[in-house]
């Protein structure tokens, strides 16, 4: 079975895998992509979030066989060291996780958030993340996705009105 | 040599503060005072304790040297979300003057120095004001002596008890101030220049004349160099204790490289997957396997007997945990009853609350606290009130699902494993194996959450019984979440008789507490430290503490507790008995204001004139949160103030209705926590404390029917989620005290301060949780 994972094609042994397997445990324990979290195994809570054709997917339910074929991006590949996603940024900036665990569930239910959306209301932030989070880091997650939602917007500039030139001092 | 007089005589500011003390009291005392100078400095631990790789120099038990002049710094605690590994790591890079980006966290080990001592002393069942740090009563003194020896001597390696910053606040800087003073020296032998003409900047030490050599050029000579005299910065040198530096452990927890201990992959790694007994304490009977057997990749089912206090349960080992957990699920499995007897958590409270009304008729129950003539109060009274408070049992949920990775090999054995007990982890692994404890050797990854649920060994003690059967191959095993909810250590449930005596003007006169529950502490000791457990259970602290060490000047009190034996395994819950004995205290006195006819907040400070501490952060509570302003209209605010862990927090939760629901809209939060070591991690376990407060009060509750948990995942166990997490402000008063705790203290003062906004808001006092029961 073939994957696209984070931009490459990974090949499962027929023998390793199952379709009916959940995509979370191909990634973790096949293909040893940990950053991928278990948390419930029911689709409640979010920690194995990953993008599958761009959508925010719960892929403790998400069998190989719907997989297949799509690409998926995981937490490895939200961003690199040297150029980070904007969530990441303002995670760090709004020093946002504390064990950690849920957090690249979190960060990946952000991140398609913003790319459908690019300024979320309050209203539209909640009703996207609805992940768990233990230690109860929700109000900056909040603050941290609309820090990312400018800087975002700020990377991508709109066309802007022209301005007339001004003069150097 | 190093002189042990230093820290006597000159030293640290905490040193001469006991100095002086000493100087007050007489020869009992001062012998119990002058062993207590020395255990800070018995932990430091010699320059071999840390085994060194190539180019790296031990100087003491805690810090190692690189050749390049990084701080290698032994890491005894759990880093479970607290900030603990930040928190500790500023503690010896502002002694050692090293930015925190030159300091590298390595394993410690199980030498006793690593040991917990605060967390010990501080289970000690004493009232607050009489063991005031500075001023405490002489049986205080000797009871924390005694405690202090037994856990050096033991050195029980455990983070819980919000305990980390106190155990290491001296023992951790004393380290790092040697480590400094004895590079200083070497410097100075080499270069023949005076030490206090030395300077140090970012690990170079460097003198006016030119001289410079960093850490690592020195580390070798600095071994054998002598520390001289060494103190400790006072507070206006330190650059980074007191300052919001970015917790360390973040930049591999945003991109996915943070390692869990689930998430430990070694080479031929077998996953296995659990299933015990549904019925807590029960048993199986027959099993047949063909049907598991038949599936790819499963490759053995492993028989377990109950480990540490865990219900016997099957495993099954497979390829990956997808498959293991096909195999558990086509067991077929005769399941068997416990034969203690059938446990029911609605008739538990029911008993509890029997309980707590027999004991209050005859003042029976052990009597953690007595002041005044509760009795003559009540008889004097113009009017007694009394109520009944009841509290559920509640499971940790810890988002990183129960998991340890072992490997048994050639009569050793390999641990990776997200505990917050080590020592025990290796005590279990050694015996679960039949192997000697050195023969064990126990990685402590990440902890997905710990909430004290990792205080418990049952898992590890499976995993290295299931790596037994696996011919040398590590084994991870994973509890699927339905076998954490319904095979939890849960937070007791409690019931508490709640009298007040009142006088003419409903001022209180008189508070008798008598509340029921297990103790937590005997049971925990009898399964992850047998050889320390006794034939009797000595008075648990947790069963009454946030009752008992109340600091409301009420003229007689009499604070009882009967510990009961319901037979379900109960554990420890973040802020333990506090998180349901603050709401029962603090809702009540929440009362008593209204029975007096007066504000909340009038009332309570007119109670604290003794307690200036507790009064001060209660003032700063109502001053941000603008009490003296009414709230928005259709918004109630409630208030809540609670010490426990050392450190004083007070809550003002502004909460509103929502089709018929509580919403809580903005928690203001006021602490006193001592000397504060990272204001900004303080912040965020004050956010943490509250969220996962909010949650318990509105919906946390295990029903436990005919010997089965009710609840079996996240759908079942409601929490609050992100659109129904409030804004939370926290605000703290400054304090120069030694450090209290952070983890737990946030968390008791949530329940009260939203149930006393409802009640306000809908005119009904609720006093069982949870709140939307």
């Amino acid at each position: 079975m073939e994957l696209s994972i984070n931009g490459q094609t990974r090949t499962l042994a027929a023998a390793a895998v199952d379709p009916a397997m959940p995509l979370l445990w191909a990634l973790r324990d096949v293909l040893n992509l940990t950053g991928t979290k278990f948390g419930c195994g029911v689709a409640a809570c979010g920690a194995c979030t990953v993008h599958l054709d761009g959508q925010a997917v719960r892929s403790c339910v998400t069998p190989l066989s719907v997989a297949a074929g799509k690409p998926i991006v995981t937490i490895e590949a939200l961003g690199t060291k040297d150029r980070p996603h904007p969530l990441q940024s303002a995670w760090i900036a709004h020093q946002v996780p504390q064990c950690g665990y849920c957090q690249s569930g979190m960060l990946m239910a952000a991140a398609a958030l913003l790319a459908r959306n690019p300024s979320p209301s309050d209203a539209e932030i909640d009703a996207a993340i609805t992940n768990i989070c233990r230690c109860g880091t929700y109000p900056r997650i909040r603050e941290a996705i609309k820090s990312a939602a400018v800087a975002l917007r700020a990377a991508q500039p709109r066309p802007v009105p022209r301005a007339a030139p001004r003069k150097l001092a | 040599m190093r002189r042990r007089a230093s820290w006597r005589d000159g030293g640290a500011h905490a040193v001469k503060r006991r100095t002086l003390i000493l100087s007050g009291l007489g020869g009992a005392a001062a012998l119990v005072v002058g062993w207590g100078v020395l255990p800070a400095r018995s932990r430091l631990g010699g320059a071999g304790t840390l085994a060194a790789k190539e180019g790296e120099i031990g100087l003491n038990g805690w810090i190692k040297i690189a050749a390049n002049g990084d701080v290698l710094l032994a890491m005894n605690r759990s880093e479970m979300g607290q900030g603990v590994h930040t928190a500790l790591a500023m503690l010896a890079a502002d002694e050692l003057d090293v930015p925190l980006v030159k300091l590298r966290l390595i394993e410690a080990g199980h030498d006793t120095l690593y040991g917990n001592v605060a967390g010990f002393v501080a289970a000690l069942p004493f009232h607050p004001a009489d063991a005031e740090p500075g001023q405490e009563t002489q049986v205080v003194k000797v009871g924390q002596w005694i405690v202090g020896k037994a856990a050096r001597e033991l050195g029980i390696n455990m983070t819980g008890g919000s305990s980390t910053i106190a155990d290491a606040w001296d023992v951790l800087r004393i380290a790092a101030a040697t480590a400094r003073a004895q590079l200083l020296g070497a410097a100075s032998l080499r270069w023949r220049l005076p030490v206090a003409e030395l300077s140090v900047e970012d690990g170079v030490v460097s003198h006016a004349s030119g001289q410079k050599a960093h850490y690592g050029e020195l580390a070798k000579a600095a071994a054998t160099t002598p520390s001289g005299d060494v103190r400790l910065k006072e507070a206006a040198q330190w650059k980074l204790i007191g300052r919001a530096a970015p917790r360390i452990d973040l930049p591999g927890k945003v991109d996915g490289s943070a390692r869990f201990g689930i998430d430990v992959r070694e080479p031929g790694q077998l996953y296995a997957v659990i299933r015990h007994c549904p019925m807590i304490g029960g048993n199986y009977g027959a099993v047949n396997v063909d049907a598991a057997m038949r599936l790819a990749g499963v490759e053995r089912v492993v028989r377990l007997g109950p480990y540490a206090g865990s219900t016997a349960a099957l495993a099954v080992v497979g390829t990956t945990c997808w498959h293991a957990q096909q195999g558990a699920q086509a067991l077929q499995v005769e399941w068997r009853a416990p034969q203690a007897g059938t446990l029911d958590s609605a008739k538990i409270l029911g008993e509890l609350e029997a309980q707590a009304r027999d004991a209050a008729k005859t003042s029976g129950g052990f009597a953690f606290h007595t002041r005044g003539d509760a009795t003559k109060a009540d008889q004097v009274a113009a009017r007694r009130i009394e109520q009944v408070y009841r509290a559920p049992y509640l499971a940790h949920a810890t988002m990183e699902p129960i998991n340890c990775t072992a490997r048994v090999a050639d009569g050793k054995v390999e641990l990776w494993a997200p505990t917050q007990v080590p020592g025990l982890a290796r005590a279990i692994a050694a015996q679960a194996a039949g192997v000697r404890e050195e023969a064990v050797t126990v990685h402590v990854t990440y902890l997905g959450g710990g909430f004290g649920r990792r205080l418990d060994v049952d898992f590890v003690g499976q995993a290295v019984r299931i790596a037994l059967e696996c011919g040398g191959r590590p084994v991870q095993l994973v509890w699927p979440r339905e076998e954490d909810f319904t095979h939890d250590f849960y937070r007791p449930a409690g019931a508490a008789l709640m009298q007040a005596s009142l006088d003419a003007s409903g001022w209180p006169t008189g508070l008798r507490i008598t509340s029921a529950g297990d103790a937590i502490t005997p049971r925990w000791m009898a399964r992850a430290i047998p050889a320390l457990a006794g034939p009797v259970d000595m008075p648990d602290k947790t069963v009454s503490e946030g009752l008992f060490d109340q600091f409301y000047g009420i003229e007689n009190q009499r604070i009882a507790h009967v510990a009961t034996h319901s037979g379900v395994p109960i554990g420890f819950w973040r802020s333990v008995g506090h998180s349901h004995n603050a709401f029962f205290s603090e809702c009540f006195i929440d009362e008593l204001a209204f029975e007096a006819r007066q504000d909340p907040i009038a009332f309570r400070l007119a109670l604290l004139k003794d307690a200036p501490r507790h009064a001060a952060v209660l003032k700063l509570a109502a001053d941000k949160a603008g009490w003296a302003a009414p709230p928005p209209a259709g918004v109630a605010r409630g208030v809540a103030l609670h010490e426990s862990f050392g450190s004083v927090v007070a809550q003002i939760a502004e909460v509103t209705l929502v089709n018929g629901k509580p919403r809580v809209l903005r928690v203001v939060c006021a602490a006193d926590v001592g000397t504060v070591v990272n204001p900004g991690i303080v912040a965020q376990q004050m956010e943490s404390g509250i969220v996962f407060g909010l949650s318990a009060a509105l919906y946390g509750r295990i029903d436990i029917e005919a010997s089965a948990v009710r609840q079996r995942n996240f759908p079942d166990y409601p929490m609050l989620r992100l659109a129904d997490s409030p804004r939370i402000e926290t605000h703290l008063v400054p304090s120069t005290r030694s450090p209290g705790g952070v983890g737990e203290p946030g968390t008791p003062p949530a329940a009260p301060a939203l149930a006393n906004a409802l009640f306000v808001l809908t005119g009904n006092r609720s006093r069982s949780l949870p709140l939307l029961g």
